[in-house]
């Protein structure tokens, strides 16, 4: 069997070409001819790559346009109103005979005069309450909280303070100051906050002309520029999630000299923002002896704050989010949501006499507050007006007073409140324009609270007659806030339908350009190109005129509807006046069906929050399907040869697929049927170290696996040594070496300093992606093709004729895969790159993905599939399947924001978001990359139309995702409403929508692009067809 | 372009298979249509207890299951003739007129000769195939390192009701069962019955993810389902609807 291969290999390995060459001696006249046509063709092939390019910018054009019209309409807007609240005009009086104006205090006399506000990012609330039973490292760690509130209830309270998603920083901050609800389309600018606009408690403090002090977390200062004092503030970078210390350690040391008597007159308000516990979450997981370490660290801090503070001040401690059981947060899961608030004062007014619950909750479903109800408490009780745009209702606990309920207290607070939110909420109406129907339900309770109020007040200040009355007010604040959440959820359908229809039709043209142009795929070009164009630029500018014409505004928008309108009628013009060309895009052979079918099952699979919770391993039982299929077919060559390579490609892929699906980051709704194992343990967020190995295994073996598939054609020759043999070999081991030199600085293994650690990694990884990204390119753009030329020299006659004369024979080994093998070296510098930014299991999957593309390809080669569908829906797949495989699900807290960090020391833009996005798409880039392969792989030199096949193969590609695209969009929109949309269907949709542009441009710019010179090469080599 | 023209494609192989048909006898043609209809009966039957116990269900209904299949083989369908009195078909692959399976002519003469090679074919499918479906089951996703009974007997069960035939009717012969994993033999009966197992399984999974919280989505409760479904409705498509056509590729 083995010498069979190998005569076959032989047969394959080179052409021998003498005839031709012997041809040639004879047409030396011809030469400049030759040289001339030569000359035309390369410069037809330019004109026609460059035009196949711009057709496909066309199609990221549409595809862009579609999905920025569909997330307009579908990512939640809030009008933001710009009324601030004054001081001297509250809304409601708080009695009969007015000094509108407390002396201490605007709207309500104040009870502090100086505030300590420390935001311990992700506080979850299990963090601080006492827990028996089988403890993790989180549990039990920091006391002081639980210990305070339980000892002297009347100094302290704790309770679980209930995040509104999205659980990003950036987010909470920007809900916690102004005391109402986030909006989804926020969620995205988590990297370049921008300062808020609307009215917030800290805009409120600086306008009474209070000194602001702010420690740790610089987001503050991107949200509150030049807010603080800039002698006594302090801001720490707060991405660096990999140093725990360097912010919590600044914050501590500027803080505890702050709080001392002799500096207290210097500031009025201080915010500390730690965020070594969610670093730690980030980094190790809760359930790691690193965030135990950092939770009884601040343990001890506050323990120091406390015996600093003076009488007049207010010591808060809050959480603005909790952490999932890997430790990340962004999304709305209990435990992402579940933060923990906890209120200190040496006076001794805090009481729990309106419920009688002296203890802490045991856990957060107890007697929650809302994280928007701490504007309102912090504003009251610091004498400040409550910001105009706050819908959260003052916590009982902070104004009831010890002892006795307060009643006449509370039900004042609330009257405040309420009174505040009826103003907001009318001003709102009016501004977008609503019906005053809307508010009708909860309106009542205002004049019933109302009504009670004002006769508790007549009635001589008798203090029970007051509780209905607060009773009433917090219903009205309730059941406002549950409207306007509602109303918040609204969609603006016209533009989303208008987002569908683009993307809609971007299927159909990439359909009928993909499948039913056959074999005209490159001439048809010019065709659709410049009816698009024309009709594209026309309806922009006509669109545009006439909304400037009519409406005035909007132009922007008018004009990239016009234009894809326009490109879209363009399309349809050429190609109906083009009908003798085209088929119906349906499939002609099982292989086509297959395609259609894995697509379409999946698409529709999107509607389902089931479907979509496991679209892991259906992904897995897809591939593996085809692979069975592939064997199957493979089975029905009738040579051996054929028959055998078929056969053990599909059982590679199909062994391959499986071998990868093990490894697993479970999403939340995947429990309790899933098992990470893509880090040391389902609570961490850490690889063990045995999976270090997997980056080792992969630089030892897979070199050497390519190197195998290369010499199947004998293609293994010049610039495949040295970038497979050697480039290769090397910046694998690298990634290897910087993962080993990750863990050791994460575990502590080295007795080295960490920053020089930290050096020697950064400078390894930047080696690697220069080399690969500068060397790389430079390599493949001047390489030549991968062939060895062995020249027989001419044996002359001897004079007595005894040997007979014998020509000059040439011989050209890799000639095979003459197309394939160079291309592939493009795919092998990607390898090392989305080799780095993975970790290491990442990194395995990575790997294993490079070899399964080249077993695809193989068996797309025997089974004769390279104009068929299958091969780049397959490759789709295995993006899909890989993008989960990688640790990744379609979820915001699955991003692994660390790899912004891997070449980096600080976040420096663009290069910090695009590490990540090279990390998180990783499996899709990698196939898009190799989609070119699909038509290229074992293709002759010559062959005519090869480029037009490499398009069509992309197109299918792209076609793949964007009916993927397609279908998230559309089930995103018809479930708009659904309990789960949030959770699952609009993460989905962005993380679809995401791919789709990134695939795109991938493929427009390396997957076409880079065929210029790819063909220049060979054709240097073969010459032009 | 010279090069295109010494391009030769892979050449495939051309199926000489035929499909078969039941013995003609009248109880043949009678417990042909009994069988099915018994073997969903006893599906049926097991369902509750499928649900509430996986493995001892699975294990319990072998017995009868293979008992059904094994007097299904003898009543119903024409023995493979074994390899001896066919000719080699690897030394002459060129030669395409060879038939392997017979039109149902005779009913082969003892009893002996068909139970013999009953038996044969139920050890068979019980020793090589369901091991082998179970590797296909655990490539397809089934869990590897848990429910391995359910995996074993799960492909058991698909192996006894779709492969047990196979073996009884086309015998052990490399050259039909090259034409069996290529899946290019006609319809028939036999094969519409391993295509719809098969098929079955395969759709049995759909189910699986649902959040609907019932029990009989549990692994494999949906799979044998499917097979069990897929393998009576096929087993009828093969018989009448697509007789004698072939799965085509390309």
């Amino acid at each position: 069997m083995e010498q069979s291969i190998r005569s076959n290999a032989e047969s394959l390995a080179f052409k021998d070409v003498t005839v031709h060459y012997n041809n040639a001696k004879g047409w030396a006249a011809q030469d400049t001819e030759m040289r001339d046509t030569n000359r035309m063709k390369e410069i037809q092939f330019k004109a026609s790559h460059t035009l196949l390019l711009l057709f496909f910018l066309w199609i990221f054009l549409l595809h862009a346009i579609g999905i920025y019209f569909f997330t307009k309409g579908f990512l939640l807007t809030r009008l933001v109103l710009d009324h601030k609240s004054q001081c001297d005009s509250p809304p409601i009086e708080l009695q009969q005979s007015s000094p509108s104006l407390f002396a201490d205090g605007c709207w309500h006399p104040k009870t502090f005069d100086k505030a300590v506000i420390i935001i311990i990012d992700a506080l979850r609330y299990d963090f601080t309450v006492p827990f028996s039973g089988e403890t993790h490292h989180y549990h039990n760690a920091l006391k002081v909280l639980d210990e305070t509130a339980r000892q002297t209830p009347e100094k302290a309270f704790l309770l679980p303070f209930i995040a509104d998603p999205p659980t990003t920083t950036l987010q909470r901050l920007k809900g916690l100051t102004t005391g109402t609800l986030p909006t989804f389309i926020d969620a995205g600018s988590n990297f370049a906050g921008t300062a808020i606009e609307e009215d917030n408690l800290v805009a409120q403090l600086r306008g009474a002309g209070k000194t602001m002090v702010h420690l740790g977390d610089d987001t503050w200062h991107s949200l509150f520029p030049g807010y603080f004092d800039a002698d006594l503030t302090h801001a720490y970078d707060s991405f660096n999630v990999w140093d725990l210390h360097t912010v919590d350690n600044g914050v501590t040391e500027h803080l505890l000299p702050l709080l001392n008597p002799r500096n207290s007159s210097k500031w009025d308000i201080i915010f500390g923002h730690y965020l070594g516990v969610d670093h730690a979450g980030h980094r190790y997981g809760p359930d790691h002896l690193a965030t135990n370490a950092k939770l009884r660290e601040m343990d001890t801090v506050l323990r120091k704050v406390i015996v600093l503070l003076d009488e007049k001040t207010l010591l808060v401690v809050m959480g603005d989010h909790g952490m999932d059981v890997k430790g990340d947060h962004g999304g709305e899961s209990d435990d992402e949501i579940e933060a923990a608030l906890w209120m200190y004062s040496k006076r001794g007014v805090f009481g729990r006499g309106h419920n009688g619950f002296m203890v802490p909750p045991a856990t957060a479903k107890e007697r929650p507050v809302g994280q928007i109800d701490l504007v309102p408490t912090l504003s009251l009780l610091l004498g400040m007006p409550i910001p105009f745009n706050n819908l959260g209702a003052p916590i009982a606990e902070a104004f009831t007073g010890p002892g006795k309920p307060d009643w006449q207290n509370l039900a004042s607070v609330n009257a405040l409140a309420a009174a505040q939110i009826s103003n907001y909420q009318r001003e709102y109406s009016q501004a977008r324009g609503l019906t005053e129907e809307i508010f009708l339900y909860p309106q009542a309770f205002w004049k019933d609270g109302l009504l009670i109020w004002r006769e508790a007040l007549k009635s001589g200040r008798h203090n029970d007659r007051f509780k209905p009355a607060f009773e009433s007010f917090s219903k009205y604040q309730q059941e406002t806030l549950k409207i306007c959440r509602s109303l918040w959820a609204r969609f603006d359908i016209p533009s989303m339908l208008e987002g569908i229809a683009i993307l809609m039709c971007a299927v159909v043209i990439l359909g009928t350009y993909a499948r039913s142009s056959r074999p005209m795929t490159l001439e048809l070009i010019p065709i659709y190109l410049a009816q698009m164009t024309m009709f594209g630029v026309l309806s922009a500018v006509f669109c545009s005129a006439l909304t400037l014409l009519v409406f005035g505004t909007g132009i922007v928008n008018a004009a990239l509807l016009g234009l894809a309108a326009g490109g879209i009628s363009g399309f349809t013009y050429a190609s109906v006046n083009l009908p003798q060309i085209f088929t119906l895009p349906f499939p002609r052979s099982l292989w086509g069906w297959l395609a259609v079918v894995l697509t379409l099952s999946q698409s529709v699979g999107y509607a389902s929050n089931s479907y979509t919770i496991w679209e892991d391993e259906i992904m897995l039982c897809f591939l593996s399907t085809f692979a069975l299929i592939a064997f199957a077919s493979s089975m029905r060559q009738e040579f051996f040869i054929e028959r055998i390579l078929g056969i053990f490609q599909a059982g590679i892929f199909l062994v391959l697929t499986r071998l990868a699906s093990l490894s697993r980051l479970c999403r939340e709704e995947q429990m309790p049927f899933c098992k990470s194992t893509y880090y040391a343990s389902s609570t961490s967020s850490t690889s063990a170290p045995w999976q270090l190995l997997i980056p080792l295994v992969s630089a030892t073996l897979l070199p050497a696996v390519i190197k195998i598939y290369y010499q199947t054609t004998r293609s293994y020759q010049r610039s495949a040594t040295i970038w497979i043999g050697f480039a290769a070999r090397l910046g694998l081991l690298g990634s290897a070496i910087y993962w080993v030199l990750d863990a050791a600085d994460d575990n502590d293994w080295l007795v080295v300093d960490k920053s020089i650690l930290r050096t020697v990694k950064i400078v390894i990884a930047r080696l690697i992606l220069g080399v690969s990204l500068v060397v790389g390119t430079t390599m493949f753009l001047w390489s030549n093709p991968c062939i060895s030329i062995q020249v027989t020299p001419e044996v002359n006659g001897s004079a007595d004729g005894e040997v007979a004369p014998k020509p000059k024979s040439v011989k050209v080994f890799g000639y095979a895969n003459v197309h394939g093998t160079r291309y592939f070296l493009l795919v092998v510098s990607w390898l090392l790159i989305l080799t780095l930014l993975q970790k290491p299991m990442g990194s395995g999957a990575i790997g294993i993905l490079t070899i399964q593309i080249l077993a695809l390809l193989e068996i797309i080669d025997t089974n004769n599939l390279s104009q068929s569908a299958i091969g780049p829906v397959v490759l789709g797949l295995l993006g899909s399947f890989h993008f989960f495989k990688t640790g990744h699900q379609a979820t915001l807290s699955s991003i692994q924001w660390e790899s912004a960090f891997v070449a980096l020391k600080t976040i420096r833009y663009p290069w910090s978001p695009l590490l990540v996005v090279l990390n998180t798409f990783g499996a899709q880039i990698l196939t898009t990359v190799a989609v070119p392969l699909i038509a290229l792989w074992k293709q002759p030199p010559k062959k005519s139309r090869l480029l037009g096949d490499v398009a069509k193969a992309l197109a299918t590609l792209l076609l793949y995702y964007a009916i993927i695209n397609l279908a998230t969009t559309m089930w995103a929109g018809w479930l708009r409403r659904h309990l789960m949309l949030y959770r699952i269907f609009s993460p989905r949709f962005m993380t679809g929508a995401a791919v789709l542009l990134i695939v795109d441009l991938i493929g427009i710019s390396v997957g076409i692009g880079s065929l210029r010179w790819n063909f220049t090469s060979i054709a240097e080599v073969f010459g032009w067809n | 372009m010279t090069e295109t023209a010494t391009e030769a494609r892979p050449r495939k192989l051309v199926p000489i298979s035929q499909s078969i048909s039941v013995l003609p006898t009248d109880t043949a043609r009678i417990y042909n249509y009994i069988h099915p209809v018994l073997i969903l009966s006893l599906y049926y039957l097991c369902f509750p207890s499928l649900v509430a116990d996986p493995v001892s269900t699975l294990k319990k209904s072998i017995a009868p299951l293979a008992h059904l299949q094994i007097i299904y083989c003898v009543v119903c369908l024409p023995p493979s003739k074994g390899s001896s009195t066919q000719p080699t078909p690897s030394t002459t692959p060129k030669k395409k007129k060879v038939q392997f399976a017979r039109p149902a002519a005779k009913v082969p003469a003892t009893l002996a000769s068909r139970i013999v090679p009953a038996l044969f074919s139920f050890l068979l499918s019980l020793s090589l195939s369901a091991p082998l479906l179970t590797v296909v089951l655990i490539l397809f996703g089934a869990p590897l390192t848990t429910h391995f009974w359910h995996n074993l007997l799960c492909a058991t069960h698909i192996s006894l009701l779709g492969v047990l035939p196979l073996f009884y009717v086309h015998g052990v012969d490399g050259r039909m069962w090259r034409e069996i994993s290529g899946a290019c033999l006609p319809f028939d009966e036999v094969w519409g019955g391993v295509v719809g197992s098969v098929v079955g399984a395969w759709l049995g999974a759909i189910p699986i993810p649902l959040d609907w919280d019932r029990e009989w989505q549990k692994w494999p409760v949906t799979i044998v389902t499917g097979t069990y479904l897929g393998w009576f409705v096929f087993r009828f498509a093969g018989e009448y609807l697509l007789k004698g056509k072939r799965i085509e590729f390309d």
